[in-house]
């Protein structure tokens, strides 16, 4: 039995291949998070592809499902979150090392490349014998439980370690009592610092929104007016425009009064 | 999966009782994950303090009752319960067994001193000072311990390249949380903790890329199959031979801190709370250590001639640079990491021997080394400033003068890691450097001279320490050696013994390592 | 009771037999024919979803006492026909914040992911198509159903990025609200199937309805549909679980800023999703295309063969495409911290017990905890399974009674309790008691005051 590709597999593999690498570079060069960890799906998606189409269902399916599905699903939820105002810093700290690195990268990417290219592969031995006689997921199940067994034990160490050290670093008790509003106010009235409250935002006649600050006396807009988020994503709007629309208006007033 | 799978589901033989040392530890993890649930926070201290040394007791009299007349390859190859994997199995108890006592130094508070109260809370915030004042403590650090100890006595006894991969993260993790946890300067021991975190992540990747390739070369993972296949195998597969195993190698050999592998070690080590740093240097080591014989003698052993230069060329830079730079460093904590990266260069020395006694003498440098290393950093635990760590070196100028019993251990200490006679850093050094000269050709020879030159440039580093705690006025007055408690102090003392008996009487503990210096196949 | 449940005599042992391969024979269907089945699946699922939101609105709008939709052709049925034209004309908006890629294909993800899943339901027999025999099913592999929630995996991630892209707050917060819901109820989704799988001894769906030919899993894992049936209603975003686009709270959800084509694609993905979680739950536990009990009895199972098996997939995929209506007509929303501590906190650990009992008894029935058995109308009982009921039985009662003593002394205690005692003139007006408290013993004062206070009501009314 040959278990050289045929050609839906050829066609498959030569459409989704590039896609594959394309997604892996996005995932290195893409300035958005969110975007890098898409290539970083699409490529993994298109692994599990790969793996159905070489007669490895289970692994294929278990690909897309624990590692698409959730663990890079959490990690894009992860990623969604925080966000919102970090950026990357992407000054050189150490210097001359990204020249380093392009070369050391390089360097062994080559020796990889040739030692691997100068391998001749045998035959194959495939999974299709395997999925016929005894099936995929019973000769999986086998192995998983029979000669891998301590392994797949042990891999559960792992995971409580993950769920113990999560608790230990993430895991923030309340201490005492947490504090209300009266607390709060109290807290500012002794502090002498904004009494009153945080300034609401601006409230004009043709505009009355979240991202316009408001306007101080003095007429500057106070930036305390506006959430935090909003400043960092750069959605603030200058109020600058109203109050000149304003000031027109009330010249035009004074015209017509004075008429 | 080329290998057939049998037609009916067949349970794979389990010996237990070679494996019952694991079964202890990684049951008495599980025991105080429970406990962390259920006691009560008062209580818990006392509980994991007692549950976690009765675990590695009991581990330790399970693998002499049990495991040691029971010697098999069990569980379908994954295990190999041999004399190299016994005699590290039970070195590493005793590192964890000395480590855990470290740990629990509390200097009179209500808690391990070592280790934040929550370390969740943000360093210096409101919530740590007030986690401090409602005692308290991460007593998470026993369970995460152990688990620690489980990976790296499954890691020495590893027999195929997946168990060890996984044994490789099962050790590495729980160290990784336990580094970020030091009560004092948090944000370097969190810093330390990212960083070994990073590189140690990106080592696994090597040692699985290398893994995939041995694999795809021999078409299974167990090392004997792989040492098979090199024999067997026609030229054509070599591409994937030779990157495969100096993949793997290298993933071992970050563990160790071999150069250039080596750049997380300082940062790690002087962030760490100090007993785990002491655990790290000692257990680590010896299991990562333990790992590479395995490697290197039973799967690679045959194609030695293909990358023993390569590992020869890093042990005379491990060597070299751990030397050198120690002499510039001007913290202890670094001064003892890079200490580390020369004394890993050392072990490598004897590794490339290729002989039993290379085996023997590696394994007796990581019992004196391990011993040594716990105690050395206990003392620092000691040695205080205003109630921090006083780790600066120009903090321990005058320290003889003041506690002349602790410098002087101290010293003796120093002493053993120079290599000077009579102490067990002579006897370990002579250990792995005469297997060496003996079998090791040319290259050990040239290996051992530069062993010998970089051992005179520590001993450098060393005299000046030790000129620098006797011989300096003290600056500052307050400087002090706190008063240990039990713990601490039976680490010390085993730690001072082992280096003198050890230095004295190495026949003993050598012959001992010598007659378990067979791998089986 | 579940002695009865689990003693499922039809079940072959396929364990034992180490097969679980599919059992739908696909040797003689050209790919021709496997192109006219996706088609046909499309078509259907595209009808079907036209019909259910007339039907959902009709339904809902019988059970709140007024006509629905009724103007468009006869009782209205061309209405989502004309909405569905609607949303192609409309104009389609992009916020300027939005990341415009991921906006776009947010959508494109969920329209075609949701499709997909539909290629492994069995739907009918084997069938004579253009003188070829072919099963009615698109295909089946042996781990068809985790196929299915692979697929849902991937559908979510049109959810998450339509929020996230939308760059707006609402929409953001709706798309973790979805993504978090849908990732916590597929893990109790994926524990309930698992009994499924160890009574069939297989994953392909096929194989699932063939062990179902003499009794419906849902008898032997009646446990497991209840909690899929839970579940699966998180999965889809419907009420009483569509926090994700509460409308008093985060407006729409993760679809607030999309409007035109692009919304009507959510709509539809949503629809079509709520067909496939009820087209898995037909396969899984209502035997999918095998006719029900009394009439696959009829000529040899005349009823089972062939073209019937639509009718029967088609008539119980519409009792839960009923079910959804009516739960979204008759419960409110539940509260999103109740709604996860609920999937976290008791379906996941109740399901994963359940798997293990489950195991347990399959382990019984193969005679791996002994032989011997006991006849009970003409059903042989083994001896394993029915102690395990046995003490299964006697620890559900311990737990009630430990439960209800608990309650009871909880109550007790509450009534013991010192209660706060308030002085309800304490500010000159009546104040009523709160929960908790009671009214102290009124001072003569108190009683003169409440006395005015009566006489100047009464004098007020009068």
């Amino acid at each position: 039995m040959s278990n050289a590709p045929g050609t839906g597999e050829a066609v498959l593999f030569w459409i989704l291949g590039p896609l594959a690498v394309l997604g892996s570079l996005g995932l290195i060069f893409a300035k958005k998070a969110v975007h890098a960890a898409l290539g970083m799906a699409l490529t993994m998606i298109i692994l599990g592809i790969f793996y159905i189409a070489q007669d490895a269902h289970f692994l294929g399916v278990i690909q897309v499902f624990v590692y698409t599905g959730a663990v890079m699903m959490l990690f894009l939820f992860v990623l969604m979150l925080v966000g919102v105002d970090s950026s990357d810093g992407l000054l050189e700290t150490l210097k001359g090392q990204r020249l380093a690195t392009a070369v050391l990268v390089l360097g062994l990417g080559g020796l990889l490349t040739a030692a691997l290219g100068s391998v001749t592969y045998p035959e194959p031995a495939g999974v299709k014998s395997i999925n016929e006689e005894t099936g995929n997921v019973s000769a999986m199940a086998e192995l998983i439980f029979g000669r891998y067994v301590w392994v797949f034990e042990v891999t559960s160490a792992l995971l409580i370690t993950a769920a113990l050290g999560a608790m230990v670093l993430a895991h923030r008790e309340r201490l005492g009592k947490g504090r209300n509003q009266r607390d709060w106010s109290k807290r500012r009235v002794l502090r002498g610092e904004y009494v009153a409250g945080l300034p609401a935002p601006g409230v004009y006649a043709r505009h009355n929104a979240v991202d316009t600050p408001a306007l101080l006396p003095d007429g500057t807009p106070t930036p305390l007016s506006v959430s935090r988020v909003l400043t960092a994503r750069d959605q603030v709007t200058t109020p600058e425009r109203y109050v000149e629309a304003e000031d027109r208006i009330a010249g035009q007033i004074e015209e017509d009064s004075s008429r | 999966m080329s290998a057939a799978v049998p037609a009916v589901f067949e349970a794979v033989k389990v010996d237990y009782a070679a494996i019952a040392p694991m079964l202890v530890v990684v049951g008495g993890a599980l025991i105080g994950v429970l406990v962390e649930a259920v006691a009560p926070r008062s209580t818990r201290y006392g509980a994991q303090l007692v549950l976690t040394l009765a675990t590695i007791a009991a581990a330790l009299v399970a693998l002499f009752v049990w495991a040691v007349p029971h010697k098999a390859v069990t569980l379908g190859q994954s295990l190999a319960i041999d004399g190299p994997a016994l005699f590290l199995q039970a070195t590493l108890l005793v590192f964890g067994l000395l480590g855990v006592l470290a740990m629990s130094e509390r200097f009179g508070g209500k808690s391990a001193d070592a280790f934040t109260p929550m370390g969740a809370s943000s360093p210096g915030s409101p919530q740590e000072a007030a986690a401090t004042r409602a005692g308290f403590a991460t007593s998470e650090v026993f369970p995460l311990a152990l688990f620690s100890l489980f990976g790296m006595l499954i890691f020495v006894a590893a027999n195929d390249l997946i168990t060890m991969f996984v044994a490789l993260e099962v050790l590495s993790l729980p160290l990784y949380i336990l580094t970020g946890l030091a009560r004092r300067r948090r944000l370097l021991s969190q810093e330390a903790s990212l960083k070994y975190f990073l590189l140690g992540a990106f080592s696994s990747a090597f040692f699985l890329f290398g893994a995939a390739l041995l694999y795809g070369f021999s078409g299974s993972s167990d090392l004997k199959l792989i040492a098979r296949a090199i024999t067997t195998n026609s030229s054509q597969m070599n591409g994937l031979l030779l990157p495969g195993a100096i993949l793997v190698l290298i993933g071992l050999l970050f563990k160790v801190g071999a150069v250039p592998f080596h750049s997380w070690t300082p940062d790690a080590y002087q962030g760490a709370p100090t007993p785990i740093t002491g655990f790290m240097a000692a257990a680590t080591k010896a299991a990562a250590f333990g790992a590479i014989l395995r490697i290197a003698y039973v799967g690679l052993e045959v194609s030695r001639w293909d990358w023993r230069v390569g590992v020869g060329l890093i042990a005379a830079a491990t060597m070299i640079v751990g030397a050198v730079l120690s002499v510039t460093q001007t913290d202890v904590k670094r001064l003892l990491a890079y200490s580390s990266v020369a004394h890993a260069g050392f072990i490598l020395v004897g590794l490339l021997s290729f002989d039993g006694n290379g085996i023997a003498g590696v394994m007796f440098y990581l019992v004196a080394y391990g011993l040594a290393t716990l105690a050395a950093f206990a003392i620092v635990a000691m040695i205080r400033q205003g109630g921090s760590e006083a780790t600066h070196l120009s903090q321990w100028a005058g320290l003889g003068r003041k506690h002349p019993v602790v410098a002087g251990i101290f010293g003796l200490l120093l002493l053993a890691f120079a290599g000077i006679p009579l102490t067990s850093g002579f006897t370990s050094k002579f250990a792995v450097f005469a297997p060496a000269i003996h079998s090791g050709g040319t290259m050990g020879v040239l290996l051992v001279v530069i062993g010998v030159l970089a051992s005179a440039v520590t001993a450098y580093v060393y005299f000046r320490i030790i000129v620098l705690m006797y011989f300096t006025q003290a600056p500052e007055d307050d400087v002090v050696a706190l008063t240990p408690s039990v713990a601490t102090t039976i680490v010390v003392t085993v730690g001072v013994l082992a280096t003198l008996l050890l230095g004295i009487v190495p026949g003993l503990l050598l012959q001992l390592a010598q007659d378990a210096s067979t791998f089986l196949l | 009771m579940s002695a009865l449940l689990t003693v499922a005599h039809g079940i072959p042992a396929l364990l034992a037999e180490g097969k679980d391969n599919p059992s739908a024979d696909f040797s003689d269907t050209p790919l021709w024919i496997t192109v006219i089945k996706a088609l046909f699946i499309f078509v259907y699922l595209l009808v079907s979803t036209l019909i259910v939101i007339w039907f959902e609105r009709r339904v809902i709008g019988r059970m709140q006492q007024r006509p629905g939709p009724n103007r468009n052709g006869p009782f209205g049925l061309l209405q989502s026909l004309a909405d569905g034209m609607k949303s192609m004309l409309k104009e389609d908006v992009r916020p300027k914040a939005a990341d415009a890629l991921v906006f776009t294909i947010a959508p494109l993800i969920t329209a075609t992911m949701c499709f997909i899943a539909f290629a492994i339901m069995p739907m009918g027999g084997e069938v004579n198509l253009f003188g070829h025999r072919t099963p009615l099913q698109l295909t089946d592999t042996p781990v068809a159903v985790l196929l299915v929630l692979a697929i849902a995996g991937v559908g979510i991630y049109g959810i998450v990025l339509a929020g996230w892209s939308s760059g707006s707050t609402y929409p953001l917060l709706g798309g973790l609200r979805a993504s978090a819901q849908m990732i916590s109820y597929e893990i109790a989704m994926g524990l309930s199937l698992v009994a499924v799988f160890l009574y069939s001894g297989s994953m392909s769906t096929s194989q699932i309805i063939g062990a179902q030919k003499n009794l419906w899993f849902i008898v032997p894992a009646f446990f497991s549909f209840f909690v899929y049936v839970i579940t699966m209603t998180g999965e889809t975003n419907r009420l009483p679980f569509d926090l994700a686009e509460g409308e008093g709270e985060i407006v729409g959800g993760y679809f607030t800023e999309y409007s035109g084509m692009r919304f009507a694609m959510f709509f539809l993905g949503e629809y079509i999703n709520m067909f496939t979680v009820a087209a898995l739950a037909t396969t899984m536990f209502l035997g999918g295309p095998l006719a029900p009990p009394g009439i696959a009895a009829i000529n040899d199972g005349m009823f089972n063969e062939g073209w019937w098996g639509l009718l029967w997939f088609t008539i119980k995929l519409w009792l839960f495409m009923f079910m959804f209506v009516w739960l979204r007509g008759s419960l409110p929303r539940v509260r999103y911290d109740q709604f996860m501590k609920f999937g976290w906190k008791f379906l996941i650990p109740a399901t994963l017990v359940w798997v293990v009992l489950v195991a347990f008894f399959r382990g019984a029935q193969n005679g791996w905890l002994g032989e011997g058995g006991v006849n009970f109308f003409g059903r042989t009982f083994p001896v394993a399974s029915l102690a395990l009921v046995g003490v299964v039985a006697v620890g559900a009662l311990i737990v009630g009674w430990w439960w209800d003593s608990r309650a009871a002394a909880k109550e007790a205690a509450a009534a013991d309790a010192p209660q706060s005692s308030i002085d309800p003139f304490a500010g000159g007006h009546p104040v009523p008691p709160l929960p908790g408290q009671t009214l102290a013993e009124p001072t003569r004062t108190a009683a003169a005051i409440r006395s005015e206070a009566v006489t100047d009501k009464e004098a007020i009314r009068g």
